[in-house]
């Protein structure tokens, strides 16, 4: 299960949480400031493996090349995590969705 | 010029589509292209998040270069999926600019 | 809890075991929060657990990393914890909820860098 394996995963989540702290004070207050969106939202995507990695990645770059967090993403940062994952059903669409007829059958 | 982001949504992936036609090329090549062709409002977050959308859809094919500056950098081209994707594109574009147009001009 | 296992079957329990072991490590506050926040997901009535441990999952995992970074249950949770809960469920009014973390993140954002800044 998504943040559960990342975070029990310590491993890996704990790399993660290292390359954060690595990025300028900008990027990481953004960065947190998101993943905490993220989090209360429930995107199905935060249980793959690219999606806050992802994040950090391009955060990455946009550090290394001098941009500052809100020149290289606007200052609307919830349009921007929106469109991250425009595409993803929340935890709670698949949940509604159990509840609307088929029990048993939440997956999507 | 300025406050086009509304109307822009849903075209701006066909223009991220047809600039990677063109070549090789990444996001933030992506992104000074489109600026230099008059959307000054787009920054590279909002490529971003395309190029994310037409990965996760098998649009494109990516490989990872190392660069100059920082961490290596995801270049893009398209494949067969992403030229048909593209070719729609156009023909809903020339469809929606052609009715518009005729509106304009008014009734006949 | 043996309310869970009953209603849940016990291929959850042991889900629900690492759940209640990352919640036992949490600050006070944030352990007393996390126990409104089931309570309240419970009250939703024909679930049977499973359609539901994702949503507690992102929800714990968000107390986790508000609580590493030293912020207030308060700050994170606001004052309307059934609230919350609906929004993380998807219920009525779950949209309003969604416009005011995307308002909370802009401010947050916008207040954290201008502090940054002075």
């Amino acid at each position: 299960m998504g943040i559960q394996d990342m975070i029990e995963g310590k491993k890996q989540w704990r790399a993660h949480v290292a390359r954060v702290k690595a990025l300028p004070p900008d990027y990481q207050i953004v960065y947190k400031e998101m993943q905490r969106y993220l989090f209360k939202v429930g995107p199905t995507d935060l249980a793959g493996e690219d999606l806050l990695p992802g994040i950090v990645d391009f955060f990455e770059e946009g550090a290394a090349a001098g941009k500052g967090v809100l020149q290289l993403i606007g200052s609307d940062v919830a349009a921007f995590c929106d469109d991250l994952i425009k595409e993803s059903p929340t935890y709670a669409d698949v949940y509604q969705k159990s509840l609307n007829g088929n029990p048993g059958t939440d997956e999507k | 010029m300025d406050g086009l982001t509304e109307m822009l949504k849903g075209t701006l992936e066909g223009c991220v589509l047809e600039i990677i036609g063109g070549e090789e090329t990444y996001g933030y090549a992506i992104t000074r292209r489109l600026n230099e062709l008059g959307f000054t409002d787009v920054v590279e977050g909002t490529v971003y998040t395309i190029l994310l959308r037409l990965e996760r859809n098998g649009l494109v094919q990516v490989t990872k270069r190392p660069s100059e500056v920082g961490p290596p950098r995801k270049f893009y081209v398209l494949n067969d999926a992403g030229r048909e994707e593209l070719a729609a594109f156009w023909a809903k574009w020339q469809y929606v600019s052609s009715r518009i147009d005729s509106l304009k001009e008014g009734p006949r | 809890m043996n309310f869970w296992e009953t209603i849940t079957g016990s291929d959850l329990t042991r889900d629900w075991k690492a759940f209640e072991a990352r919640a036992a490590a949490l600050p006070a506050d944030y352990q007393a929060a996390w126990n409104q926040i089931v309570g309240n997901l419970f009250a939703y009535g024909n679930f049977t657990g499973r359609n539901l441990m994702p949503i507690l999952d992102a929800a714990l995992g968000l107390l986790e990393e508000a609580a590493a970074d030293g912020q207030s249950v308060h700050e994170v949770l606001g004052d309307d914890i059934p609230g919350f809960c609906a929004a993380l469920a998807g219920g009525e009014g779950a949209r309003t909820y969604r416009d005011r973390w995307r308002e909370q993140l802009n401010r947050n954002v916008a207040r954290k860098l201008r502090r940054l800044g002075g």
